[in-house]
């Protein structure tokens, strides 16, 4: 497959089909989706734009979990490491938490289940930490107040 | 749905490397031990459910990038 399959984005200049990243499982709600590209939001770091190039039509946006909370940790498990071809602790890994604009207009970000790519592999996961203490919707930006 | 009555320290295997074993039994909760591969994730069901409800939510039209990018630049 050579065209990303959301035909009705817009195209994306810097979407290059050889970076797709590969997620053996999807992620939760879109285990279909199989490949991924991420893409710099132009114009709009650090915001970056995770998409599916197969499986159904999904895009996100996505920060850094360690630039919205300073001293943010994530463990992998070895199990988890291994998912992504990253046995190497010293490989250095992209980190993704998903940017959620709610009905209400507010912003959060997911904290709790951060999206983990090891670049040498392009093989990406959701983690699914069992005891983590950072929650699943850690507000950005309130709902929007009526006069804006 | 397969159906089993195992009793403490009883198991079950799924396929050639799943094992799910009865560790305790109380009154109202069981304690089951899993053994699995390393490629196969292990959760509770809740959750899952909770991250992928928090996944379908996320989903975004691409159309919205500049409207989020603004609002994320305004609340810093």
């Amino acid at each position: 497959m050579t065209q990303p399959a959301a035909a009705s984005a817009p195209v994306e200049a810097e979407i290059t089909v050889s970076e797709t990243v590969t997620f053996p499982n999807g992620i939760p709600g879109f285990e279909s989706c199989r490949r991924w590209v991420v893409l710099a939001a132009e114009g709009h770091t650090p915001l970056r734009r995770l998409h599916a190039v197969d499986g159904a039509e999904a895009s996100f946006l996505a920060l850094d979990p360690r630039q919205v909370l300073e001293g943010y940790r994530c463990e992998l498990s070895d199990a988890d490491r291994a998912r992504i071809g990253a046995t190497d602790t010293k490989t250095p890994l992209l980190w993704l938490a998903l940017v959620n604009v709610e009905a209400s207009g507010a912003v959060s970000i997911n904290l709790r289940a951060p999206i983990v790519i090891n670049p040498k592999t392009m093989m990406g996961q959701q983690v699914l930490p069992h005891d983590c203490l950072y929650p699943l919707r850690h507000v950005l930006a309130e709902a929007e107040a009526e006069d804006q | 749905m397969l159906v089993f009555t195992r009793r403490r320290d009883e198991a079950i295997m799924i396929g050639d490397g799943i094992e799910v074993r009865v560790l305790r039994v109380g009154r109202d909760g069981v304690r089951l031990g899993i053994v699995a591969p390393p490629e196969v994730r292990v959760h509770r069901r809740e959750i899952y459910d909770q991250i992928r409800a928090a996944n379908q939510s996320a989903l975004v039209k691409p159309d919205k990038l500049e409207s989020v990018a603004a609002r994320l630049k305004k609340a810093q």
